[in-house]
């Protein structure tokens, strides 16, 4: 372990002596992980579907005696997604081409159906059915619900208007035609007068109760509007917006670049470490009895785990400071720092372990750390795909300590329960770990030769 | 003080040193001479411990000796100093006053500044170096890869005279040269190898009375 100690001590004072080497290592990742989230945050957030108008809307639309603002609902699925303005055949074939995700149809006679009342008209909506296809299928599914609820709330006003003339009387008009109502407020004065004035007490008793049956009517119609409303949304949903953390100092976000950072910079230094010993050939020096091979391993896992645990805490109280100055709520980023420690240091060890096996597989320092990348690339995207997406880059992400790393950051730092997700994270690093540096441990001899 | 019996090693399919066995002894200057890819670096690193042999096996005496490795290339670390270096081996080495030592060693190899980086040494400087950590424990066996190839004249000299203190006290120094008048001068004892295998064991002077003397030509 003497030897152990001194190697690293050793590296240690090399690291600090490439500042630009130990600066590419850090800032490398972190623009890589802003990168990777801005793609998927645009790839998510914005997708882009062509919208074919074969009706020419109008800008604006009465319906139900409500005029409704198209324009203003158009541009409202414009925040939403890149909405491009085609013909139908043009749309087909960037559908086809994969150059939009999804197209919306507004098929001839949409205006005239809608405001017939008589039947529902259609809207189409084509996707690819891959990629973003689904995603654009639940914003318009979305739409068509919203759209959906301003029409009910038309006809439901519309219709109650016609309850008000039951109730107050006056002169209406439906499908063309118009007439006068009497109302129930009108005939039942008028029956309150046959009572009074009717000789005969048997037209009087009926005058009666159908007096109270007036009476009764209305206080019923007088319900009707909240009824209406009340069946047509019999769940409703409030939304509130309040100060809670901005994309960029979310928890998903932290964790990715943590894991990111860590991923990159931990493989490259291990490999480039590890090889950087045969490249200056003090290899067969050391293994002559100085420092045993498998101490070599551990002393690079070693260095890695220290390397991991000071640039994850460098950025864990980059962003803490981040969500202090921003007031924004929500997670527990300095309590939660111990604990933190200890998911570095495992994922610093299991990737280290893991680009000591590069390295040693590389065998000369240059080809390990482009090995080192472009191994970690693919591995790290593998990482980022949703895991019921894609089974098998599921299956495959598993055996890189990316996902694990991703998991116990997020737990560690913002979940209210986070032990048992945090166990079985370290774990998972702690299997990951001896496996990579048990064959790193077996294929180190290739440096001797 | 040490033995090899019947080591070889193989690199993939090429066979660098076919089985080979020598034997050093106390007081031995022994040359190992032969043409490039002879086998002469590979029996070394072998002799060393630096290599597993593929076969066979190094057979250490009675008495463990102290042992100093100047491989071809010098081995050190380019971004520490000349001094760090010799300090760092110093502890690895477990020789206690490691700054001591380390003055002691830029003083026997001349090297004066020892403070930039020994990547940024010339070569010759290098080698000096090379020589220093090798010579750190103060070694009973002293093996040299070819050690002069890139040394002064005067450097050259104070190797050989650091070399020849080493078997003035009772150790031995095997070194692989391609410099016959080298052989003629420092050596008591000659192995010649040929294509991976030793065809020749003997004294100097055995050696230039038989054919391998030849072995350049």
């Amino acid at each position: 372990m003497r030897a152990v100690g001194l190697l690293l001590q050793k590296d240690l004072r090399v690291l600090g002596r490439s500042p630009l080497v130990v600066g590419a290592f850090v800032l490398y990742p972190l623009l890589v992980a802003v990168l990777v989230g801005l793609v998927v945050r645009y790839a998510a957030e914005r997708p882009s579907v062509a919208f074919v108008d074969e009706d020419n809307l109008p800008r604006t639309l009465a319906v139900g005696g409500q005029r409704f603002d198209l324009g203003a609902l158009i541009d409202q699925v414009s925040s939403q997604v890149d909405l491009v303005s085609l013909s139908h055949v043009e749309a087909e074939h960037r559908l086809r081409t994969g150059e939009v995700n999804a197209a919306i149809i507004v098929p001839p006679g949409f205006t005239a159906k809608l405001r017939s009342v008589a039947s529902s008209p259609r809207l189409v909506l084509e996707s690819s059915g891959a990629g973003l296809g689904g995603q654009v299928e639940q914003r318009v599914q979305a739409l068509v619900y919203s759209l959906n609820l301003r029409l009910q709330k038309a006809y439901i006003a519309s219709n109650l208007r016609y309850v008000q003339l039951l109730r107050t009387g006056g002169r209406g008009s439906f499908l063309g035609n118009e007439f006068d109502i009497v109302g129930l407020e009108k005939a039942g004065r008028i029956l309150g007068l046959i009572q009074r004035q009717a000789r005969d007490p048997v037209i009087a008793g009926e005058a009666k109760k159908l007096q109270t049956f007036v009476d009764q009517a209305q206080v019923a119609l007088g319900q009707t509007g909240s009824s209406m409303r009340a069946v047509a949304n019999p769940i409703r949903l409030e939304t509130k917006s309040g100060s809670g953390r901005t994309w960029l100092l979310s928890a998903q976000v932290q964790a990715y670049a943590l894991a990111l950072a860590l991923s990159f910079a931990c493989v490259l230094i291990a490999a480039a470490a590890i090889a950087g010993e045969r490249d200056e050939n003090v290899l067969g020096r050391l293994a002559r009895g100085l420092v045993r091979l498998g101490e070599l391993v551990a002393e690079k896992i070693t260095l890695v785990s220290l390397v991991a645990v000071v640039l994850g805490l460098v950025l864990a109280v980059v962003f803490g400071v981040a969500v202090q100055l921003g007031d924004v709520v929500g997670g527990e980023p300095w309590q939660r720092l111990p604990l933190l420690v200890l998911g570095l240091l495992l994922a610093g060890a299991a990737f280290g372990a893991f680009g000591v096996l590069v390295g040693v597989l590389a065998r000369d320092g240059r080809t390990a750390a482009l090995v080192a990348f472009f191994v970690a690339l693919p591995l790290v995207l593998l990482g980022l795909v949703p895991s019921g997406s894609v089974p098998a880059a599921g299956w495959v992400s598993l055996a890189y300590p990316f996902v694990h790393a991703v998991r116990f950051f997020r737990s560690a730092l913002y979940d209210l329960h986070p032990w048992a997700t945090v166990a079985r994270e370290l774990g998972w690093l702690a299997v990951l770990a001896l496996g990579f540096a048990a064959a790193a441990r077996i294929g180190v001899r290739r440096l001797l030769t | 003080m040490l033995a090899a019996q019947g080591v070889s090693r193989r690199f993939g399919p090429r066979l660098a040193l076919a089985p080979t066995s020598l034997e050093i002894c106390s007081g031995d200057a022994l040359a190992l001479i032969g043409p490039n890819g002879a086998g002469k670096s590979t029996l070394l690193s072998i002799l060393a411990g630096a290599l597993d042999p593929s076969e066979g096996s190094v057979v250490i005496g009675a008495s463990a000796p102290r042992l100093g490795w100047v491989p071809q290339r010098p081995a050190l670390y380019g971004r520490l100093s000349a001094r760090e270096n010799l300090e760092l081996f110093a502890r690895l080495e477990d020789l206690g006053e490691a700054e001591l030592a380390a003055e002691r060693m830029l003083a026997a190899v001349e090297l004066a500044d020892g403070e930039g980086p020994a990547a940024e040494l010339s070569v010759g400087n290098q080698q000096r170096l090379n020589l220093a950590i090798a010579l750190l424990p103060a070694p009973d066996l002293l093996l040299l890869d070819e050690p002069t190839a890139s040394l002064d004249p005067r450097q050259r000299r104070r190797l050989w005279e650091l070399s020849g203190a080493v078997t003035k006290r009772g150790g031995a120094v095997v070194f692989a040269t391609q410099n016959l008048e080298e052989l003629e001068r420092f050596a008591s004892r000659v192995a010649v190898l040929l294509g991976g295998e030793l065809i020749f064991d003997g004294t100097t002077a055995e050696f230039s009375a038989s054919p391998e003397s030849d072995v350049f030509a």
